[in-house]
């Protein structure tokens, strides 16, 4: 098995639903052909350095994952046949794999993504309460004018990665 | 190499150039990484010699191809566009 990574570009003119749907297809084919997938990293809608297609957006998403080489052609195959694609990249990483090293980094991308979609929900979970909390303190006492600085704070950092993507 | 000039009027001070990949381990060449790839372009886009980066041969070679696979996914420039005017 050897280490891979790949990024194809989701022509960006076409609605999210469509590209969140190349991202559900390409994995299945990579552990379809008997390949590990590693993690998927979703850059998102990019502007392109030129023209492609007619559009200047496309939608980044990279995939590491291990397999065997017949694994990355049928990949690639598939990109060629799809028309929402409109670039792609597959790169060696490694010649070799360590089952017991992926395995390991598996474990620590999958945490690492609950511990960042436990953080966008606690900040979701923050600004509704904040957002609650707001109405209700308004007719109460003078005292109200502080909770709103106080909660206007921990809703800042959970914009920030809406702003990226 | 100029040859050795034998009346020194002009001083030239060549600032020994060093490859910046070499002297920073943790600068690694990836042609995700735009940012660092673009310091190594014109503005007209074109890669940066070695003669003038001061590269070393071997991550000239990386970066060429990191740069080079980058304009392929469209994340740079083959030519720069046209400043909107």
């Amino acid at each position: 098995m050897r280490r891979y990574e790949s990024v194809w570009v989701v022509n960006g003119d076409l609605p999210d639903e469509e590209a969140k749907a190349t991202i559900d297809k390409f994995t299945k084919i990579i552990t379809g052909q008997g390949g590990t997938l590693v993690s998927v990293e979703e850059w998102g809608r990019r502007k392109l350095a030129y023209k492609i297609e007619g559009t200047y957006r496309g939608y980044y998403v990279i995939a590491d994952f291990a397999g065997q080489p017949a694994m990355v052609k049928e990949l690639e195959r598939n990109y060629r046949i799809d028309d929402r694609v409109i670039r792609y990249l597959t790169t060696k990483k490694a010649d070799k794999v360590d089952l017991a090293t992926l395995e390991a980094e598996i474990a620590s991308k999958a945490q690492e993504a609950a511990r960042v979609r436990a953080e966008a929900e606690k900040a979701e979970a923050e600004r509704a309460a904040a957002a609650a909390a707001a109405p209700a303190a308004a007719p109460a006492e003078p005292e109200s004018t502080t909770t709103p600085a106080t909660e206007a704070a921990p809703t800042e950092p959970a914009v920030e990665p809406g702003k990226e993507a | 190499m100029p040859a050795v000039p034998r009346r020194r009027r002009k001083q030239f001070y060549v600032r020994r150039k060093v490859c910046r990949f070499c002297v920073d381990a943790k600068l690694l060449i990836d042609y995700k990484d735009v940012t660092t790839l673009r310091q190594f372009i014109t503005e007209r886009g074109k890669i940066i010699p070695r003669r003038i980066s001061g590269n070393c041969a071997r991550h000239q070679r990386h970066l060429t191809r990191a740069i080079k696979q980058a304009r392929l996914l469209a994340l740079m420039p083959y030519v720069p566009s046209p400043p909107p005017s």
